[in-house]
């Protein structure tokens, strides 16, 4: 290597490295534009129905000792109803069902709703699809039904958050839109 | 695809040879860096490695953005620490990327060498994984955004009971489990690595692992004064509650970031599945036709020593000595087909000319040779160049280069010595040899023991009695054609200022052999 064109391989060598730091550091926006969101999230173990019976001695004994149980019971979760609407108009409407190969597991929820930066009057419900047929036994703690009818003041990109109180048994309005916003 | 993967790679190859030319201006062919990529790319996950442990010793997953942050503002050197880390681990992903690049536009990827190439892949992708992991363990706004993105693409799956996205909906703390998960990844794949680096080279003999030691610092040297001008900056912390703004990504991580978020996750999955589908089988489409690929080396048993030569110089460990089955008393070399890439490399390191792909063997070069003077009338002060047919500034396809015939080989590993000698004792004026630089082989080694049979005594040697004053090796990449006219000037001159060369009438082709078969047992 030439004496005379060392100082261009170093300068060339400075720049590729500055180009590496360059795009080590590119600023990007994941989330363009300055909407706000309404976001419901929760997780809550649903209204399990069975129905359930005796097993005769005959049946019984046709089980191995250790697998007898006297009383069977075959079930579901039963599904549930989300309307939620903004400023009086509905934005969200569907049902939740269990999920999983025997339909046993929680009910999950999650939705992010859209809104423009400012005040919304927010409602939800979220109540039981049907009725629990006669004879049928009812295991769980989520209400039949449960409501939540707010104001929410919003930023842009911030997100209000509802979600289900387990201890209280209702819905709760989390976040940013709160009187203790963060 | 063939088709398309042919144009594409000639593409590339058109403008990697021009890019390799400017470096080896900039820097020689000893420390040109795009020779050295893989060799960078270890380098590299060594700093990162060795700066990791250090970064280790003060990470918390109970607190992950405030401990990265404690590290960054208050622990000695550890804002410097943290950009080595970072950077390192760029310069890693984009030399593995240059490295894979280079490979497949000089169709080595396939045949024998499709574990290297498919172990290099998983290799880039365990890379690419640790440092997904690494980000989302400082728990900035990037890392929110590639652990929302991972959760996404996994909860299409049905792997989970309860969907992963709903961890980050922001009604619950994250569970410290979670970074506990990728700190366990971030920091057991890398011993993935080190075992997929050694499946990685396996198939090679004398692997290169280590660039220059004048790269190897200068390259530390650069990343290592970056981070301390030019330290990473910690961004914003995740907000569950709050979208990510603008801010710093890491593009060599987070480049597909602006492509696949948009798409819905069945669609990224299939795009991602089918993208990683063409990479692996990209060999398939740019090795020749069945027709047109060159057999594997054959033996010739009656005219082979046993020296080892031939075993000691093959760079892909396709040759092995065993037992003879004529009962002779010395080895035999014995070509494993699977492992051969029909370098040729062998022909050359062959004294008695007694292996060597079809058509390519010292026996076939010398009869080869002996038609191309045939053809030609030269005169004593003419220089004949023999141009390596991939790299060597292009002559190759040339036929001529300012008035000196090209003969051409496919290698300049393949040439055997004695086709020098031929040429020499023919009384041509001189012979002028342009080979690829040894970095940049495609043969890997082909251009080193050419040098050394040349000029350091390497079997099978360019014998003493040929004047030396009339050879001469350069070293030329492809883009490299003015440097080839250049040298072949100055060897002209050199070549004027010397007697004219004597020649010899009626060489016998089979003596040449002969003699170089002294040490062959009858």
């Amino acid at each position: 290597m030439s004496v005379a064109i060392r100082p261009a391989g170093v300068l060339v060598a400075l720049v590729a490295t500055a180009a590496l730091g360059a795009l080590s550091q590119v600023p990007y926006t994941s989330e363009r534009g300055s909407d706000a969101y309404v976001r419901l999230a929760w997780r809550a173990r649903g209204e399990r129905v069975e129905t359930c019976r005796r097993l005769p001695p005959e049946e019984l004994a046709k089980i191995p000792a250790h697998m007898r149980r006297e009383e069977v019971c075959e079930g579901h979760v039963v599904p549930y109803r989300l309307l939620v609407t903004v400023d009086g108009v509905t934005a969200a409407q569907e049902s939740v069902a269990s999920k999983g190969a025997r339909a046993d597991r929680p009910l999950y929820v999650f939705l992010e709703i859209p809104v423009a930066p400012g005040r919304h009057r927010l409602g939800v419900a979220f109540a039981r699809i049907g009725a629990i047929p006669a004879g049928e036994r009812e295991r769980g703690t989520l209400p039949e039904r449960l409501d939540l009818d707010t104001v929410v003041s919003l930023g842009p990109r911030q997100v209000a958050l509802v979600t289900y109180d387990e201890d209280r048994a209702r819905l709760i309005l989390k976040g940013y839109g709160t009187p203790n916003a963060p | 695809m063939r088709r398309l993967t042919g144009v594409l790679a000639r593409g590339i190859r058109r403008g990697m040879a021009r890019a390799d030319a400017a470096m080896n201006r900039l820097y020689g062919w000893r420390h040109n860096p795009l020779y050295m990529s893989g060799t960078l790319a270890v380098v590299s996950l060594a700093v990162v490695l060795v700066t990791g442990v250090y970064l280790l010793l003060y990470y918390r997953i109970g607190a992950p953005y405030a401990s990265v942050a404690r590290l960054t503002d208050q622990v000695w050197a550890g804002r410097w620490i943290r950009s080595l880390h970072r950077y390192a681990s760029d310069a890693a992903v984009l030399a593995a990327a240059l490295h894979a690049l280079r490979l497949f536009v000089q169709a080595r990827s396939w045949g024998p060498r499709a574990l290297a190439w498919v172990s290099g892949l998983v290799l880039l992708f365990i890379v690419f994984v640790c440092g997904w992991t690494g980000y989302v363990m400082v728990w900035d706004v990037q890392g929110e955004v590639l652990a929302r993105e991972g959760a996404r693409f996994f909860d299409l799956l049905p792997l989970f009971s309860e969907p992963i996205g709903r961890a980050f909906a922001g009604d619950r703390t994250i569970p410290g489990a979670f970074f506990f998960l990728n700190l366990f990844l971030h920091v057991a794949l890398p011993i993935g690595v080190g075992l997929l680096l050694w499946i990685h080279v396996s198939r090679v003999a004398r692997p290169a692992i280590l660039p220059p030691r004048g790269l190897t610092w200068g390259v530390t040297g650069l990343l290592l004064a970056l981070s301390v001008f030019w330290p990473v900056a910690m961004a914003p912390a995740a907000d569950l509650l709050r979208l990510p703004g603008r801010a710093p990504f890491d593009a060599f991580f987070s480049f597909w970031l602006p492509v696949v978020r948009p798409m819905p996750v069945g669609v990224a999955w299939v795009a991602v599945l089918g993208l990683s589908a063409v990479a692996l089988l990209a060999p398939l489409w740019s090795r020749p036709r069945a027709g047109a690929r060159q057999p594997p080396s054959a033996v010739d048993e009656r005219l082979c020593t046993g020296c080892e030569q031939c075993y000691l110089d093959c760079p892909y460990e396709a040759i092995a000595m065993v037992t003879r089955a004529d009962g002779r008393p010395t080895l035999v070399a014995h070509v494993d087909p699977d492992r051969c890439t029909s370098c040729g490399i062998c022909a050359g390191s062959c004294a008695p000319m007694g292996v060597g792909p079809a058509h390519r063997t010292g026996r076939d070069q010398l009869v080869q040779v002996a038609s191309f003077l045939a053809a030609r009338e030269l005169g004593a002060r003419d220089v004949v160049v023999i141009a390596c047919g991939r790299g060597a500034g292009g002559v190759g396809a040339a036929g001529s280069v300012d008035g000196a015939p090209v003969h051409v080989v496919q290698c300049a590993g393949n040439l055997h010595s004695s086709v020098v000698e031929y040429l020499v004792r023919s009384g041509v004026g001189g012979v002028l040899i342009v080979s690829c630089p040894p970095r940049d082989c495609w043969n890997r080694e082909g251009a080193k023991w050419l040098d050394a049979r040349l000029n350091h005594d390497r079997e099978a040697e360019l014998k003493p009695r040929v004047d030396r004053r009339r050879v001469c090796l350069l070293f030329a990449a492809e883009g490299e054609r003015a440097a080839v006219r250049a040298g072949l000037r100055t060897f002209r001159a050199v070549v004027e200022t010397l007697d004219a060369a004597s020649r010899e009438e009626e060489i016998d082709l089979l003596a040449l052999c002969e003699h170089s078969e002294e040490g062959a047992v009858s």
